[in-house]
């Protein structure tokens, strides 16, 4: 008999259509004489996308997650970018799947390799301005390319002359925008985009702040086919109106009335960077014992927006509306839109400590009330991999139990199947003494 | 009661049979390719050995990197918790285990009672298994043996790559033709894997007892060389190889098992899906 | 002192850093601080009478380093963090401070924050997106403040004459470094590649004035300085970290001569001065945010080309390079993104290149055949032009 009820979602198939027709719209971005372009998923897409006429954006790292999600595809790719381009085989996985795409002029979601009109983009860790800059290299060289630096610190430092160094270089890629494509940057869209944007961001964050509910009425596995959808384009409305108006009031119902992701909801996990694409199906694994992955500074920030409150507590970060903020003007969108990601991105944090990441992923599981934690000692991304180890020490000398496991994101000749189930049947059965509970 | 372990490794098979805690015979043989077969062949004259016949035994537990290929076995334990069950009845003041086989290193913190608290294990880039040393021994054209012994002779350090095998192998060959003498190459190749297996034994924390178990710890120039680098003394026990099969066959005694799960292809998933 | 006693000591100081460290704290009295990345601005440090040292490795196996950085990481970088748990610099160092660049080796500052007891940290936002033009000037409000923890922490102010010091003693030591580097245009150079790239490791670690001193008596001496070697194969080296000096002499001893290279430690530490400036942050701002980039910091503003690039191509043709090295330290991701282009780069202009990819300790037998492989495929090629 299970402990708790439990459902599938209703907006589950909303999710889905939004993403398919984003690869859509990109695809055929230039049969509508529409502009299309390549940046990241942490880009500020709140700017290009404020262009006028019709404009669709391609992200790099969840085109490299539905790759990874591909074993096959995904071999096939990088080993292009291995053996045409010449790439190292610890590089970034998502980048070199995204490199062997353009080697062999392929599009994952069908068709040839869809080139982009400009690339826009943000530096973050060593590869990302890299990434996209090789990209224009493999598309021919003519692409138009500016990134910006983001690198000012964490939440905590952030104040006037971060913002205004920020905000100067999104001046300057406005100016860069207009230049590459000969069109104006619309301000009405642009401040339509930043509200957008917070919406994005700060609903996705009260929906992870749902999850501290027992029993948790998301898990993570469920959670990455959700979030995917800010990380693809949160300025855009239907994206915004899907966090606000669908899944976070779905979710609060959840909670209400006790319907749980996990039926057999015996322990709840603190997880660490994006997860083996290929082998999801080790969530399932973990659910016959009852384990559930309810939290993570990844799954919860890369799109989600969050406070440090008075208290020392994780809240989400307050919208425009909630903040009552009405936006005057451009350097104003800009502004605020540079203050939230820098301000409310938690997940930059990390790239300036390893204290910085234990004081976030402690705060995390003790509020969402977590038993132990897996880590995925993720080979295939640095950002995220950043100060893991340091992690594991923080959460024992709590007194947590902690599993880490090699792995890859998203190529799938890094990742022992075989040899996880076994450190996990240990860890379940042996370090925490559960026993399955489902078949 | 009459209970037998086996411990089926990448490398190696052993079996215990064991009555009230008592060993009544063991036998070592190598897995080959064909695991379940090499352990049901070394069952059956383990059981030879001890003048048993099969239901004599009450119940049979497997552990090891292939223990579900074990057909005959009543159940399966993870290796780290057959260390810790072997172990923790014969050094009841064990705290750390550090188990080194053929393809595996790992380090295993235990509770009092013989509770796997934390493990790690040896990751991708890491030389410190037993194979490693095979493959330079075979470079110094002399048996393992030998090459152990004779690190025990060199008073100096010679800092060798660790990380990866074959840029291991690749450097003895090149202190071969600088002429460095073998002790000292033995001394370094020792070094070298102890240091790997030392820093995986740093992340679980080491505290005394520290008990080193596994084919590796019959291997007295690596013994000496992990006291060496985490400054520190190691309890080696008698046959350090059959000590998973032993606590499999103390897991056997005690009654608490694994259901044996099939070997299935599970099917995959998608990302879309999300159910 | 001839030419070969002080490149002795400029050996010596790399081999014995942690002594010489120690006795210039007690003949001088002031503090040491140790810096994480080339980007580090030393003229500040100077300005404070602080000697900066560069963390390096020890070429020992990291195992210390793997429960808090684990083992895809960098091993240069994992080594540095390994020489601090193991306490080598316990006994003298004052602080620590990084300016960021790779994700690496900000690994290893986080660990070492935790974990190795240092007095005083300092993060510095070293800027990334060093060709925008808004870079500059904040860099210079981050040097403001990296001036002001300096200031607070020595109970000193530090005034502009200070500034003025920290940025001359610095300029000098570029300026000397380079006019060594002009000898290995010669055709029979009178230093070797192993010998210029002990002078940078040297300049690294210890104070730049009594390193300049060296500089000048070197520099005398080089003129009348003949190696009884043949020089061979004209090579580069390039990439990331290099302080293998193993590596380096067998290259050297098997029929090829490095005489230039762009690497940290190495060309790409001090080819650029510092322009003066009434502002003085600003004008350190300025270089380093001019200065021959680390590729992880080398992308643009309108399109995806590189400056180092072409920097490393003017390098190759004024030192007349007959073949390139291509090394990085394993899982090195700055150095592997820019690999691939930089080859072909260099390969469209007549270079061929060879990678090889480094560790703390390389297998320097199998490392010999192969670069000696390359050598005569270099001989052979000309042989046919």
């Amino acid at each position: 008999m299970a402990k708790y009820k439990t459902k599938g979602l209703d907006c589950w198939g909303k999710a889905k259509e939004l993403r398919m027709k984003y690869y859509k719209d990109y695809a055929e971005a230039h049969d509508r004489g529409a502009l299309r372009w390549e940046g990241g998923a942490w880009t500020f897409d709140a700017i290009p996308q404020a262009l006028e006429g019709e404009v669709h954006v391609l992200t790099e790292e969840p085109y490299g997650a539905s790759c990874g999600a591909n074993p096959e595809v995904q071999v096939r790719y990088q080993e292009a970018a291995e053996g045409k381009w010449g790439c190292a085989r610890d590089l970034c996985a998502y980048l070199r799947s995204y490199w062997g795409s353009i080697v062999l002029d392929e599009f994952i979601f069908g068709g040839k390799w869809p080139k982009a009109d400009f690339i826009f983009q943000n530096h973050i860790c060593c590869s990302h301005a890299k990434w996209l800059q090789v990209a224009a290299e493999l598309e021919g060289g003519k692409v138009p390319y500016f990134c910006f630096d983001v690198g000012v610190g964490a939440y905590d430092k952030i104040g006037e002359r971060q913002i205004n160094y920020v905000v100067g270089q999104l001046h300057d890629g406005i100016e860069f925008l207009e230049k590459a494509t000969g069109r104006k940057l619309d301000d009405e869209k642009l401040i339509r985009n930043v509200y957008n944007t917070y919406r994005s961001a700060c609903y996705w964050a009260k929906t992870c702040e749902l999850n501290k509910a027992i029993p948790a009425p998301l898990d993570e596995k469920t959670m990455f086919s959700l979030y995917v959808l800010g990380t693809l384009e949160k300025s855009n409305e239907a994206m915004a109106d899907f966090y606000e108006k669908e899944l976070y009031p779905e979710v609060k119902d959840r909670v209400a009335n006790q319907i749980a992701a996990v039926a057999n909801e015996q322990c709840r996990m603190l997880g660490d960077s994006q997860p083996p694409w290929g082998f999801l199906r080790v969530f399932r694994y973990l659910e016959k014992y009852g384990v559930v992955s309810v939290a993570s500074l990844y799954t919860f920030s890369l799109i989600g927006w969050w406070k440090v409150n008075e208290n020392g507590n994780l809240v989400p970060y307050p919208t425009l509306e909630e903040q009552g903020i009405t936006i005057k003007d451009r350097d104003h969108a800009l502004r605020l839109l540079t203050e939230g990601e820098l301000k409310g991105k938690l997940m930059w944090a990390p790239f300036y400590g390893a204290t910085y990441k234990n004081d976030i992923v402690t705060k995390m599981a003790k509020q969402w009330k977590c038993d132990a934690a897996i880590i995925h000692l993720n080979r295939g991304c640095e950002g995220t991999a950043q100060h893991q180890m340091e992690m594991k020490i923080a959460l024992a000398n709590m007194g947590m139990p902690i599993l880490t496991f090699e792995g890859n994101m998203a190529d799938e000749r890094e990742f022992d199947e075989t040899r996880t189930h076994r450190l996990i049947d240990l860890f379940v059965s042996e370090t925490l003494g559960l026993k399955k509970v489902a078949d | 009661m009459i209970v037998a372990g086996i411990d089926v490794g990448g490398k190696n098979i052993h079996t215990v049979i064991m009555k009230n805690g008592d060993i009544l015979a063991k036998a070592e043989a190598p897995s080959g390719i064909k695991k379940g077969e090499a352990a049901e062949q070394l069952y059956n004259e383990t059981l030879k050995q001890a003048k048993l016949k099969r239901e004599d035994v009450a119940r049979v537990v497997a552990t090891g990197s292939a223990a579900q290929r074990v057909a005959f076995a009543d159940g399966v334990i993870p290796d780290a918790t057959a260390d810790a069950r072997g172990v923790i009845r014969l050094v009841p003041s064990a705290r750390t285990i550090i188990d080194v086989g053929g393809e595996e290193g790992r380090a295993i913190k235990i509770s009092p009672e013989g509770k796997v608290m934390d493990f790690a294990i040896n990751e991708k880039c890491a030389a410190g298994t037993g194979t490693f040393v095979d493959t330079m021994a075979r470079a110094l054209e002399m048996p393992v043996e030998e090459m152990a012994k004779l690190s025990l002779q060199s008073t100096r350090s010679i800092p060798m790559n660790a990380q990866c095998a074959v840029f291991g192998e690749s450097e003895v060959v090149g202190l071969i033709h600088q002429k460095t003498s073998k002790q000292d190459i033995s001394r370094a190749v020792h070094d070298a894997i102890a240091g790997r297996i030392a820093s995986v034994a740093r992340i679980v924390g080491l505290e005394d007892d520290i008990v080193m178990i596994g084919g590796v710890a019959k291997n007295v120039g690596f013994v000496e060389s992990l006291k060496r680098d985490i400054g520190a003394d190691v309890v080696v026990p008698n046959d350090p190889d059959f000590i998973g099969a032993f606590g499999a066959a103390a897991a056997a005694a005690a009654g608490v098992v694994e259901e044996k799960v099939e070997a299935k292809v599970v099917e995959k998933e998608t990302i879309e899906e999300g159910k | 002192m001839e030419a070969t006693e002080i490149l002795k000591q400029f050996n010596d100081v790399w081999e014995l850093r942690h002594e010489y460290a120690k006795d210039w704290k007690r003949r001088t009295g002031e503090k040491v601080v140790l810096y994480f990345c080339t980007y580090a601005p030393e003229e500040i440090l100077y300005a404070a009478n602080i000697l900066p040292i560069r963390v390096l490795g020890g070429h020992e196996a990291p195992s210390l380093a793997t429960p808090h950085v684990f083992d895809m990481w960098c091993p240069f970088c994992r080594d540095c963090l390994s020489q601090g748990l193991k306490g080598k610099y316990n006994d003298y160092l004052d602080g620590i401070m990084i300016a960021q660049s790779c994700l690496h080796l900000r690994q290893a500052f986080g660990a070492w924050e935790i974990h190795v007891p240092t007095p005083w940290k300092y993060y510095l936002c070293m800027p990334n997106a060093v060709r925008s033009p808004r870079a500059k000037p904040f860099l210079a409000g981050e040097l403001a403040e990296f001036k002001k923890a300096l200031e607070e922490w020595t109970g000193k102010t530090i005034t502009d004459q200070d500034l003025d010091r920290g940025i001359d003693i610095m300029n000098t030591n570029r300026r000397l470094m380079k006019q060594v580097y002009e000898f290995r245009k010669e055709d029979n150079p009178p230093i070797t590649g192993t010998e210029a790239m002990t002078m940078v490791w040297a300049s690294q670690l210890m104070d730049k004035r009594e390193h300049n001193e060296l500089l000048k008596q070197l520099l005398e001496e080089l003129p009348n300085r003949k190696l009884d070697r043949d020089p061979g194969v004209r090579l580069m080296i390039i990439g990331s970290e290099n302080d293998d000096r193993p590596f380096m002499e067998m290259v050297e001893s098997i029929g090829g001569t490095f005489v230039i290279d762009d690497h940290c430690t190495g060309s790409r530490y001090f080819w650029d001065e510092v322009i003066p400036n009434k502002d003085r942050l600003q004008a350190i701002a300025d270089r380093y945010c001019d200065r021959v980039p680390c590729p992880n910091k080398d992308w643009g503003t309108e399109d995806c080309s590189r400056t180092r690039f072409p920097h490393i191509l003017q390098l190759a043709r004024d030192y007349q390079v007959q073949g390139a090295i291509l090394t990085q330290q394993k899982f090195c991701d700055p150095h592997e993104l820019d690999i691939p282009s930089l080859r072909r780069y260099l390969e469209d202009d007549g270079i061929p290149c060879y990678f090889l990819e480094f560790e703390v300790t390389v297998p320097v037998g199998q490392f010999r055949i192969r670069v000696e492989a390359f050598i005569e495929q270099i001989l052979a090629e000309e042989l046919f032009v």
